[in-house]
């Protein structure tokens, strides 16, 4: 397993690639969770050991996994109905700001990247026409009225 | 303080939550066909839910994580998709059995045939998710489910032979009917080990926001909270067999299983049979509809959690309520939900080993649980569910096609 030194941001020193951050839980800045690791993009450096360069997130990555083929009919299926734009979401190793043993945190707004297009989708043209519930519009929601 | 009234409302919760349409479905068959005989899966299923709850608590309350959460983290996502769609499908047909019991208890009361109350039981479910929090939910449906120990109180009134109880604790060969004895020794045991509890109880811990001092709690919640929990099982066996088994009554039909509790409340057993079901069964759909959509969230790692606004978490809201209506359809048209119970309660004993494997590896990581990882009591009980488990599997398939007729 390869090894890296990290700097002093929320890094632990030695990990392991898939126990450590495969599949790991993303966080944006605001802890809200918007996927997983779904793959992890090496770079290879002459002379050098291999760093990563960036994590990608979305459904086609996670069929790659699986089968080509499985990919290809995933990717299909998103050209013709998805709501996504991309088919990876790829964000870059900087972008990381901390990693702990039940989540990796982006210093990026879940919001504005591709991987809550189907969140805001659903937000926008279902959740918003069906009258909304007595929980969760405390604190939370004040916010962001 | 704080934590003592935890525990006081986490066992009354357990207590009232325990029993399902599941438990009353294969209780009632047990007691009414091989009376005091099935008393011992009952014993052996409680003993080791109690250790895997107890453990689900305990991880979530260490790592922060859920189960389904940490198997894709830590076991990776192609060890966990073939256990994730098989497990869902299963909590399609729990949660269409848990429908159908509602309906049925309003069939019951109202006359009206039970496909018919599909769709506004649906509604209703949905409803309360839509709406409650997280702990309202729990808290509600769960002491509303005291009302279950009705069954503990007619088997307190009809006197039992205490040398039969005792008798039935140990496995024994049936004498009648090996075919029948064994699938519904197997569904008993599907019953008490359902594998929703663990993904709902672990993410649960996660949504009361559990960290390490609340193991003290955890512990009391799974060994008192089951414990007491089953004797509401031990209770509707102990009274299918005093009032089922005599007059020959073998369940074939949610109609007879009606009967049980007439005997011991004349004038109120009728209602009282058909609340206790429609409130169990109300508990359990919405436990079983949210175990679907934490684990599918969890899994893509979506935002997750019935205290946030659903315009947070859009698509967790959409996969119950998506689960809620698939299963309604079931009930809308007109699968029995006794047969839909019986075969789902034995698949949920077939599918045991897809929880328990995750469970040993998870659960002695080191790495994960520190000092809090499994004992040798620990490991050696939840191995026995997972020999017991892929031994059941094995021979709960066959029995399936045998005995479930």
């Amino acid at each position: 397993m390869p090894r890296q030194k990290e700097n002093g941001k929320g890094i632990p020193d030695e990990l392991e690639l898939a126990r450590d951050i495969l599949d790991q839980q993303v966080v944006d800045r605001e802890e809200t969770k918007m996927g997983r690791v779904d793959g992890l993009v090496l770079e290879l450096r002459e002379g050098r050991p291999p760093r990563i360069d960036h994590i990608e997130m979305g459904a086609v990555v996670l069929a790659r996994r699986l089968s080509p083929r499985l990919e290809r009919w995933v990717d299909g299926w998103r050209r013709r109905f998805g709501v996504r734009k991309v088919a990876r979401y790829k964000a870059p190793w900087s972008d990381v700001q901390e990693l702990t043993s039940y989540h990796l945190k982006l210093d990026v707004g879940a919001l504005d990247t591709p991987t809550f297009d189907w969140e805001r989708w659903l937000r926008d043209h279902v959740i918003q026409h069906i009258p909304r519930p007595l929980k969760g519009n405390g604190e939370e929601g004040e916010k962001k009225e | 303080m704080k934590k003592a009234a935890t525990l006081a409302l986490g066992i009354l919760t357990s207590v009232g939550g325990f029993f399902d349409v599941g438990n009353l479905a294969t209780a009632a068959q047990a007691g009414g066909v091989f009376r005091l005989q099935l008393l011992w899966p009952l014993l052996l299923g409680t003993l080791l839910v109690i250790f895997l709850v107890e453990m689900s608590g305990r991880f979530a309350a260490v790592t922060r994580q859920a189960l389904p959460d940490a198997i894709r983290t830590h076991l990776g996502f192609a060890t966990w998709l073939v256990p994730f769609l098989v497990l869902s499908l299963v909590h399609f047909l729990v949660l269409g059995a848990e429908i159908g019991g509602i309906c049925f208890a309003l069939h019951l009361v109202t006359g009206l045939p039970t496909p018919v109350w599909a769709l506004p039981v649906a509604a209703l479910v949905w409803l309360f998710l839509w709406r409650a929090s997280f702990s309202a939910i729990e808290n509600s449906t769960s002491l509303l489910g005291l009302l279950t120990l009705a069954f503990v109180v007619a088997a307190w009134q009809h006197r039992p032979p205490t040398g039969q109880i005792l008798a039935g604790m140990l496995p024994t060969l049936p004498h009648h009917d090996p075919a029948r004895y064994w699938f519904i020794a197997v569904s008993l045991l599907g019953a008490v080990i359902s594998p929703y509890m663990f993904y709902f109880y672990s993410s649960g811990a996660v949504e009361d926001k559990w960290d390490d001092s609340y193991i003290g709690v955890n512990r009391g919640v799974s060994v008192i909270g089951m414990g007491f929990g089953s004797l509401i099982s031990v209770g509707a066996i102990v009274v299918a067999a005093v009032v089922l088994a005599p007059r020959g009554i073998q369940v074939d039909d949610y109609h007879q299983a009606a009967l049980m509790l007439t005997t011991a409340f004349p004038f109120w057993g009728f209602v009282l049979f058909a609340a206790s079901m429609a409130i169990a069964c109300l508990g359990a759909a919405t436990e079983v509809a949210l175990s679907m959509a934490y684990a599918t969230a969890q899994t893509y790692g979506w935002n997750w959690g019935e205290d946030l606004d659903p315009r947070e978490d859009a698509r967790f809201c959409l996969m119950y309520t998506g689960a809620i209506l698939g299963s309604a359809l079931l009930i809308l048209f007109g699968v029995d939900p006794l047969k839909l119970t019986l075969l789902t309660m034995a698949v949920n004993a077939a599918v045991l080993p897809f929880v328990a494997i995750p469970f040993l590896l998870l659960m002695n990581d080191r790495k994960l649980l520190k000092e809090h990882r499994n004992g040798w009591i620990s490991n050696t009980v939840t191995l026995v569910v997972v020999v017991l488990s892929i031994v059941l599997a094995i021979v709960s398939i066959p029995l399936l096609i045998q005995g479930g007729s």
